[in-house]
């Protein structure tokens, strides 16, 4: 044996024994963009603070190194980066590539900085600390290497602030005061013109000037790392380098919107927002999305008691800063198709305006003379608590029962009662914690996008895997198919079956099983919620983090967890075929309930802000106010009770919803006991306290009991699941409101020619 | 000087004329309730509108001429109320009433005197430049007409 081959021998066995974690590491590196899997990992950035506490528990804390940012001593963990250890020393370094949720690129060199016994400048987004390190954040050749990354940027950028979308809120403009030089080398005196880029034909949401591009490649990385659609990139070099998208191709994700936000020059900008509003005239509110069931944060930009524009509001528990495109770009459709007057049938049978006073004293008429259990009142997917309240109040006062939901959720077993079983119990922001997620009917990305985008961010950095049981479709993700059959469930359930999704589940520390709701409007859909109660039960109680919960279900709309917890019926089912006089539609759109169905002297009341399917069927015309014109009380599928404010008034004749239900009931004689938004919100706190505590969430117990309770509803199952919004074009028009948007609409025609596009 | 103007007498004389000329003490008075004023004078003429131009040198200049409006105005007269072919009268930009004058231009294509119709409902209002912000549901119809 040579000396080679002993070497070459020991080599091999190395690699032998270290095989499997060498494998693992080139899974990583496949689900990673490469200059995520090749950039320094950083304890402090990827996950937030919730999901931080828990990660602490099990590894100790490294020791804390000491750096100097000009001359103060920070204490920063190993491999934090120089821009990390300044933010904690309170000094803010210019960036434009830098983001603190994408990885990595060093590629704007804006964040230069001189460290002391370094020969050259070092970039401070990328470069790790080292111990007793001296950066020095404001020396002259700090200020004098920023000067020379503004000078070269500004070369090839055009002069057409005035004009451009960004103007205002333009980090390069901003950064450029700030950090650029006082005055100017650029003396093109023969006009010989700067770099001119072709435009980015990338859909109907996001208007290109590529000219303004600098190349940060912020969409690059969140289109591959976030959005999971590897569609942008660059071509070319040095001065010909182009941000685009190799062959002109629309931006096919549901999270689009937010590569303008991450824009940091006006390369990206709204296309619906283009040339509307500076951001020094505009009003912003602070609000929350209910196009969704996760309850984004949002801020309303309004001008002239107009939405201009949506953009997203930071909160780690639910969206971190992004928002879904509907959530973004629908706010088109709150100017369009409103109801701005209260409306009554003529002797014709067509809705004619009126003022309030009629229709109040016809609608009151209308409850008045109907006997209680021939009254029907119907909530739809936009309804705020406090409406919901006042109209649950209203028709139990006249002796009525009969209040429920759209969407259906089983009544057998432990049902509504306990609000574990209708809700998201392992909390947006501690999805990415899980490291096995089982999917059970439910078409994530276009259900709850931002948990999707959070599922997809477990998979790629966490190295989460996840299985889909339901109809295959794309998630962003790879995922294992288990099959589309709901018997697959009951067999999961029951140990008949030894699939590998069963081996995982019970290998995997922090599992997640995820039913979508929609699956339980079925028959066998109290059958198939008892299953899916017993599997996560029978895994959640053999996991050693005893606060762990593995069962969710993923409500479809906004309303419906409000409504269940003040104690709405969900589904109309029986109550329709008993055939009501009245009928009360708070927001009702989905037809669920139509004309057909009803009896033909049946009175129909609508109140809700947009004329859809609701108030065509109707015979009173009640206008209530959007989510954005009342301050009301959403909780979201977790159970996170949130308001929004009021950013704009309500059109024309319309009113907050609550009042108009506090007015008939004076009207009716049935006399509600609260005038004032504190009082019914009182009135809400006694309902359930956890609809007034705004913000937080309540932990949820009782899984044990409501399992109790369900067994004897497992019965077999055997349909196949089937999910609602299958791709993307399904997506965009769901509600009322998106229905009525123009922009919405545009999406869905651009979806369908690109689907038909041979890229 | 006679007695009777040192004594103011034909001042009196002047105010029974005047009654007399207006009608009587009803007609008077109620002329006085409708115009603020009481005056006599010749009849120069009367515009197809009816309202009918009077002159009296008596008054001083600027007070003698005036129009006692059409009965059909009630109390809605107002200046606009005259047509054209009397405003150079009224004004004295010429002497001579529309119809002693021969010079007066008379065409087919002249159309008829409009009055001001501002503060009525048939003024003229531009339309809208700005965009509705808010674009309200049209109930589909169910029965026709």
């Amino acid at each position: 044996m040579t000396k080679a081959d002993y070497y070459c021998s020991v080599k091999l066995s190395r690699c032998r024994c270290c095989q499997s974690k060498f494998f693992n590491e080139s899974i990583r590196m496949l689900r990673q963009p490469l200059t995520r899997a090749l950039a320094l990992k950083s304890p402090t950035r990827a996950a937030p603070l919730a999901a931080r506490c828990q990660a602490t528990q099990i590894q100790p804390q490294p020791d804390k190194v000491e750096v100097f940012i000009d001359d103060k001593p920070v204490y920063v963990l190993p491999g934090t980066t120089i821009l990390q250890a300044t933010a904690q020393a309170g000094v803010e370094i210019p960036r434009f590539c830098y983001h603190e949720r994408l990885a990595v690129a060093g590629n704007c060199r804006m964040c230069l900085v001189e460290v002391e016994k370094s020969p050259k400048p070092a970039a401070a987004c990328a470069m790790p600390v080292m111990k007793g390190m001296r950066v020095k954040t404001n020396s002259d050749l700090t200020r004098k290497a920023r000067e020379g990354v503004m000078e070269f940027l500004l070369v090839n950028h055009p002069l057409d602030c005035p004009i451009c979308d960004q103007g205002g809120e333009c980090d390069l403009q901003d950064q450029s005061m700030a950090f650029g030089s006082d005055k100017s080398r650029f003396t093109d005196i023969h006009f010989s013109g700067k770099r001119a880029v072709e435009d980015k034909d990338v859909g109907p949401l996001i208007k290109t000037i590529m000219t303004r591009c600098i190349h940060c490649t912020r969409c690059i990385r969140f289109a591959s790392e976030v959005a999971g659609v590897d569609d942008f990139g660059t071509t070319g070099r040095g001065t010909d380098m182009q941000v685009g998208t190799y062959v002109e191709k629309m931006f096919l994700s549901e999270l689009s919107g937010n590569i303008i936000d991450l824009c940091p020059v006006g390369a990206l900008t709204s296309k619906p927002y283009s040339f509307a509003a500076r951001p020094w005239e505009t009003r912003r509110i602070d609000s929350v999305d209910v196009l969704d069931p996760l309850g984004s944060n949002i801020v309303v930009t309004t001008r002239t008691n107009e939405v201009l524009r949506i953009l997203p509001r930071t909160n780690e528990e639910i969206n971190e800063e992004w928002l879904s495109d509907k959530s973004r770009f629908a706010c088109d459709g709150l100017k369009r198709q409103r109801l701005v007057t209260p409306m009554l049938t003529d002797s014709r049978g067509n809705l004619t305006p009126v003022e309030w006073e009629d229709a109040i004293v016809a609608a009151a008429r209308a409850l008045r003379d109907c006997p209680p259990e021939k009254l029907l009142v119907v909530a739809g997917d936009m309804a705020d608590a406090e409406s919901l309240m006042a109209l649950k109040d209203l028709a139990n006062k006249l002796g009525s029962e009969n209040v429920c939901t759209e969407q259906y959720f089983p009544l057998e077993g432990a049902g509504i009662d306990l609000r574990s079983s209708y809700l998201l119990n392992t909390k947006i922001a501690n999805v990415e914690d899980a490291d096995f997620v089982l999917l059970i009917g439910t078409n994530v990305r276009f259900e709850a996008p931002l948990l999707n985008a959070r599922i997809r961010k477990a998979y790629v950095h966490k190295e989460t895997d996840i299985a889909l049981i339901g109809p295959q479709v794309d998630l962003t993700y790879d995922y294992l198919h288990v099959g589309e059959s709901a018997s697959i469930v009951k067999d999961l359930a029951t140990g008949t079956s030894s699939h590998e999704v069963m081996k995982r589940l019970q290998q995997a520390k922090r599992p997640i099983v995820i039913l979508g709701a929609d699956q339980l409007k079925t028959p066998e859909g109290s059958a198939l919620l008892a299953y899916t109660q017993e599997l996560a039960l029978k895994v959640q109680e053999k996991l050693a983090d005893k606060e762990w919960k593995v069962l969710n279900v993923l409500q479809r709309t906004a309303s419906q967890v409000a409504a269940l917890d003040i104690g709405y019926k969900p589904g109309v089912g029986k109550l329709l075929q008993s055939g009501p006089k009245v009928v009360y539609l708070l927001g009702a759109d989905n037809g669920v309930v139509s004309r057909d169905q009803l009896p033909k002297d049946a009175v129909v009341i609508y109140q809700g802000h947009h004329g859809d399917n609701g108030a065509a069927i109707a015979d009173i015309v009640l206008p209530g106010a959007a989510y954005t014109e009342k301050r009301a009380t959403y909780v979201n599928a977790e159970g996170r009770a949130q308001q929004t404010l009021v950013a704009v008034t309500p059109p024309g004749k319309a009113r907050e919803d609550w009042k108009i239900i506090r007015a008939l009931s004076e009207v009716v004689g049935e006399r509600l006991p609260y005038d004032n938004l504190d009082e019914i919100r009182d009135r809400l706190s006694q309902v359930s306290p956890a609809l007034v505590n705004y913000g937080n969430v309540q932990d949820n117990n009782y899984f044990a009991q409501a399992r109790a309770l369900a067994q004897s509803l497992q019965k077999p199952i055997s349909g196949k699941m089937d999910v609602q919004l299958k791709q993307l074009e399904d997506y965009f028009m769901t509600d009322s409101i998106s229905r009525a948007s123009p922009t919405m609409a545009k999406c869905v025609q651009a979806v369908l020619k690109q689907k038909q596009s041979s890229y | 000087m006679s007695v009777g103007k040192i004594l103011g007498l034909d001042k009196v004389v002047t105010l029974f004329n005047i009654i007399r000329q207006n009608g009587g003490i009803r007609a008077s008075l109620y002329k006085l309730y409708r115009q603020d004023e009481l005056k006599d004078g010749v009849l120069v003429g009367e515009d197809k509108f009816g309202n009918k131009y009077y002159e009296n040198p008596r008054y001083f200049y600027s007070r003698n001429r005036w129009v006692e409006y059409s009965d059909k105005f009630n109390m809605d007269y107002d200046g606009s109320q005259i047509p054209a072919e009397w405003f150079g009268w009224m004004h004295y930009k010429t002497d001579l009433p529309p119809h002693q004058d021969p010079s007066r231009p008379r065409y087919k294509w002249m159309t008829n005197y409009n009055e001001n119709l501002t503060g009525t409902t048939a003024q003229y209002v531009p339309y809208s430049t700005t965009r509705p912000k808010v674009e309200a549901w049209l109930p589909p119809r169910k029965s026709s007409v």
